[in-house]
């Protein structure tokens, strides 16, 4: 795997050093004072194993050009790397993509045995976060640790309503957060990455995002570990549909990719997990749900004739009479948003219509689910989202055996 | 003289009769060219036909992505056209033959003047399989980002921008034929020019609430947050 550029500064400081333990990439703006905590944390594990710590340095930040270390452990390399944080705000989640593959291939330089990934903002995530992130790679001989956040009721739905029960239902593992963004990656699973992007065709999606199927079909050790609350991006109503395709675009690439597994795979069971959950209050107010639903029935106006070519007309005539219900009495049932996953995710295999147009055109439906959800929560009253998105999940196992027939058989079974 | 006159009028209707005796052999064989040419055409066209199905080339385009991409804007069924256009060829054929019976240098000619136009046809059938394509493409494309954008005149900017492509697509067709240069042009810039008028009053009609509101808008009131604002998708 190779960066595209390495600053000079950065490949003199990398030639020092030679070579680390772990690779630890700070996404984020870090102070020196935040530089001194997560030093710290990291020199609590326990070995002492030399880290190289990659730090966003660039003249936007305010301690540009100062470096901090820790006075307790000298085996601790701050890195100077100018450019790793995220900077396209149009495409948010392909910039973290770039950064992560800097990371790899910084950590296959230094030959490191792990790496970690800190991409929260760090208001939420405490220095701690990187110490239980590595901690499980180095101690525990684990491939993929992923975090476990203590989420509020509106936070990660388009994760909770696609990524993760998806995951869950097609890898037989139940991971809460299979896209990070904070991760902690061992040496094994990202050279598996790094290889499969390289033999990966210019125009197929970034394969980083693969990180969890890829550790699940190989059957390499995933845990979770429970770190809290994290910062969500408020939302860009004008970005949601290209957000969506940058992020669903890949994870329909990887059931392609890991189609002899998942389709042996039945059921789902917990992942090993460690730390405390952390609770935090689902207090959040009512939720204006009445655009998402306008923006439904703009859609199942207008993007029938485009609906048409992807779903069955099973799913169609229920979405119609979805549309004719009043606002106070919009509901989506769960069997029919998992379908319509599944059948976008054939459609996508299938290069029906145009990808991009295809994920795209998905965004009313998933902002229907929203909505739906929304008035789940607030009409029956449901204290805990997590059973209301557990329920989600069981649908998504439950009607595996849809997608398998329509996956092997697309011209023969369609219902 | 009335002797003369009669001589006279029986050598030219001899002329004439002699002429048209030996035109009418040359008729026949044209006309015979003509039907044995539209048999064999459209025998086969029907074996082409037949086969292309059991070939299942309709499906193996689907794959290849050409109709995903011409979607029926042009072409129903792609194993009729290559059937169709196997019999024209046929036929043609044919009559060229038959003319042949007239005139050698006749179909030397109208041979010549028919291949010296076949690039020209070439490329205007290119354009139009190329037009037809990115004007569905696009016309998709507006649709999604505008449905998305909540616009309610979604559909009506999709087909105005489908509209444009395909005038733009024929008028650059219709130029490459050589097919009434100068009425083309015209008739494109009117057309053209009516499509985009259309469409800018169409956008500025259909947004004169919003203008009119973000005009009367105080500069120093702030916009209360949406309440939706507690949604995090991502």
């Amino acid at each position: 795997m190779e960066v595209d550029s390495i600053p000079q500064e950065t490949q003199k400081k990398m030639e020092e050093i030679a070579n680390a333990d772990l690779v630890v990439g700070i996404l984020t703006d870090l102070d020196q004072e935040g530089i001194a905590k997560v030093s710290d944390a990291l020199a609590t594990l326990s070995g002492s194993p030399r880290v190289a710590l990659l730090q966003n340095d660039d003249s936007s930040n305010p301690d540009h050009g100062k470096h901090a270390t820790s006075d307790k452990n000298t085996s601790i390399v701050v890195i100077p790397w100018p450019q790793l944080r995220p900077l396209t705000p149009d495409t948010p989640v392909l910039s973290v993509f770039t950064a992560y593959r800097t990371v790899f291939a910084a950590s296959e330089k230094l030959g490191a045995k792990a790496c970690c990934i800190l991409a929260s903002k760090l208001e939420t995530a405490t220095p701690r976060w990187v110490f239980q992130l590595a901690q499980p790679l180095l101690e525990n001989n684990v491939d993929l640790v992923v975090p476990r956040y203590a989420s509020r009721k509106y936070e990660g739905l388009l994760n909770r309503s696609i990524i993760s029960p998806l995951v869950r239902c097609l890898y037989g593992k139940r991971i809460h957060n299979p896209m990070g963004p904070d991760l902690g990656i061992s040496r094994r699973l990202f050279q598996k990455v790094a290889g499969a992007e390289a033999n990966s065709r210019p125009s197929d999606p970034h394969p980083l995002a693969s990180l969890a199927p890829t550790a699940l079909a190989d059957n390499l050790g995933v845990c979770e570990v429970h770190v809290g609350s994290r910062t969500y991006s408020p939302t860009d109503w004008s970005n949601v549909s290209s957000v969506l395709a940058e992020i669903l675009g890949p994870v329909f690439n990887d059931m392609q990719r890991n189609v002899a597994y998942w389709q042996r795979m039945r059921g789902s069971v917990p992942l090993p997990s460690f730390g405390e959950p952390v609770i935090v209050s689902q207090d959040a107010g009512p939720l204006d749900v009445s655009r998402m639903i306008e923006s439904f029935h703009l859609a199942n106006r207008d993007l029938e004739e485009i609906w048409s070519l992807v779903l069955p007309p099973a799913s169609l005539f229920e979405l119609r009479k979805i549309a004719r219900l009043p606002v106070e009495q919009f509901r989506m049932p769960d069997e029919l948003w998992v379908r319509i996953i599944f059948d976008f995710a054939l459609a996508y295999r299938l290069r029906t219509i145009n990808r991009d147009h295809l994920l795209k055109s998905m965004t009313p439906l998933y902002l229907a689910w929203v909505a739906s959800y929304a008035h789940d929560l607030e009409t029956t009253g449901a204290a805990d989202p997590e059973q209301r998105l557990d329920r989600l999940s069981v649908a998504y196992e439950s009607d595996k055996s849809y997608l398998v027939s329509r996956w092997r058989w697309p011209d023969r079974f369609n219902p | 003289m009335w002797d003369q006159v009669k001589q006279a009028l029986a050598q030219s209707t001899a002329g004439l009769l002699t002429t048209f005796a030996s035109f009418l052999p040359r008729l026949a064989a044209l006309i015979l060219a003509l039907l044995i040419s539209i048999i064999l055409g459209g025998i086969l066209a029907t074996l082409v036909l037949q086969s292309l199905i059991r070939l299942r080339f309709e499906e193996r385009l689907v794959r290849w992505g050409i109709p995903t991409l011409a979607g029926g804007t042009l072409v129903k069924s792609p194993s009729l056209l290559v059937s169709r256009v196997i019999a024209g060829l046929v036929v043609l054929t044919g009559f060229l033959i038959g003319i042949t019976a007239f005139n050698a240098q006749w179909t030397a000619q109208i041979t010549q003047s028919v291949f010296a136009y076949i690039p020209n046809l070439l490329t205007a059938a290119l354009l139009l399989f190329a037009g037809g394509v990115i004007a569905r493409f696009l016309a998709r494309s507006v649709l999604i980002g505008a449905v998305n954008m909540n616009l309610h005149y979604a559909r009506l900017l999709s087909v105005g921008v489908k509209w444009l492509v395909l005038v733009l697509t024929a008028a650059m067709t219709l130029e490459h034929l050589r097919i009434a240069p100068a009425i083309v042009e015209l008739a494109f810039g009117i057309l053209f020019g009516g499509i985009v008028l259309a469409l800018a009053l169409a956008v500025g009609l259909g947004s004169r609430t919003i203008v009119s509101k973000s005009l009367e808008r105080d500069p120093k009131e702030r916009p209360s947050e949406p309440i939706e604002d507690a949604l995090r998708h991502f």
